[in-house]
């Protein structure tokens, strides 16, 4: 059976990460990843941080596996979430969009794990300086807030620079990315796009739709003029929005004020036309809906069949 | 202090001519918030100290302050 160091460091059966996809993670899909052996993830996205403590409330008594929370270091309620999250003694934290040092010291004095997302080498280096348990190199393949550099260059080159373990993230969603990232020098993988169509993701049937509908050249990124890029499907609002930031009359705080509130209309309403559906590259790949536990045993008995026969290519 | 700052500016940037003053900020200088964290590692070294990032730094003048106080 497929194990790495994630497996001892964290006590789960398989070295993954339910990405933490803001207005769609929530205790019911996090509970069904961790109750399947990986690490389901609560998102804090922009929400307020009583929002975020109802569900670390939930997701306690729904499974006793370890779980995290994802703190969105770009929301105005980012310290409330991350003293929350403090307070209820979160194990696992994960932090994404910014550089959670001023809070890593209210984190580790309680023996947290934190786990940075990061999209480059310095910031990782960084990181691993401030106290990370391990740090996740996100390529730009992935959904969401998303750097230029792909998986492919990030993983390798993050591994070389720093001595805690690596997780993988961005253009994975099957056995095959997961036995890739294994070989550019990860330790586990981390999942988003792939979760979006699991049965206990309650994500509007419309955001699944089309994510089940996408192809490979239905994504795009957009955001990076105003310091925040996403990768998202391609819909009438995100065309709206690139031609707006290749538009020089049109000002940051127009562009900002056009952007705000999407994720929501996306996720929670399931406005096709005006919604910004955050997905990554990988989407064309998922194509039907299955429960969480079916999607991590599918994807590791995948990994570990080709990790098997991969003696092929050298005898 | 600046002298050196803009030594290393130069190497980041592969630019020999760029000039650079107090008041110049990051965004003149077409630096994104990863740069910034690449830079910061960059001046650690040149300057032997170990900083803080901060998310007040917005141009040379506030970065040279920050040096001076982690090398006193």
């Amino acid at each position: 059976m497929l194990k790495t160091v994630l497996c001892d460091l964290l006590d789960i059966k398989y070295p993954i990460f339910q990405g933490g996809m803001a207005w769609i993670s929530d205790a019911e899909l996090a509970s069904a990843v961790s109750d399947a052996g990986g690490i389901g993830i609560i998102a804090a996205g922009n929400s307020p941080a009583e929002h975020v403590l109802n569900e670390i409330k939930k997701i306690k008594k729904m499974t006793d596996r370890p779980f995290g929370v994802n703190v969105m270091l770009m929301s105005r309620y980012a310290h409330e979430v991350a003293q929350v999250a403090a307070d209820e003694k979160v194990k696992i934290i994960v932090t994404g969009a910014g550089n959670p040092a001023k809070h890593m010291k209210m984190w580790t004095e309680y023996g947290a794990k934190v786990i940075p997302v990061v999209p480059s080498v310095a910031l990782a280096k960084l990181m691993e300086r401030c106290g990370a348990s391990a740090v996740i190199a996100e390529g730009g393949e992935a959904g969401g807030h998303v750097g230029d550099i792909t998986t492919m260059a990030l993983v390798p080159q993050v591994c070389d620079a720093v001595k805690i373990p690596v997780i993988a993230a961005g253009g994975i969603g099957d056995g095959r990315g997961i036995a890739a990232a294994l070989m550019l020098g990860a330790c586990g993988v981390q999942v988003g796009t792939r979760f979006l169509t699991a049965m206990e993701c309650v994500v509007h049937e419309n955001y699944k739709n089309m994510v089940l509908k996408a192809k490979d050249i239905d994504t795009l990124f957009a955001g990076k003029r105003v310091g925040h890029p996403i990768r998202a499907l391609k819909n009438n609002f995100v065309r709206e929005y690139l031609k707006k930031e290749y538009d020089s009359s049109v000002s940051d705080e127009e562009l900002l004020k056009f952007g705000e509130g999407r994720f929501k209309l996306a996720a929670v309403d399931g406005d096709i036309k005006e919604g910004c559906f955050l997905a990554g590259q990988i989407a064309g790949i998922v194509n039907r809906e299955q429960s969480a536990k079916e999607i991590i045993e599918e994807m590791f008995a995948q990994a570990e069949e080709i990790l098997n026969g991969a003696k092929k290519f050298y005898e | 202090m600046l002298e050196q700052l803009t030594t290393v500016l130069r190497n980041y940037k592969s630019d020999d001519s760029l000039q650079v003053a107090e008041t110049t900020t990051f965004e003149e200088l077409s630096l994104d918030s990863l740069d910034v964290v690449q830079l910061i590692m960059d001046i650690e070294e040149e300057f032997g100290v170990t900083i803080e990032l901060d998310k007040s730094m917005k141009d040379v003048g506030s970065l040279l302050t920050v040096i001076a106080a982690a090398k006193s």
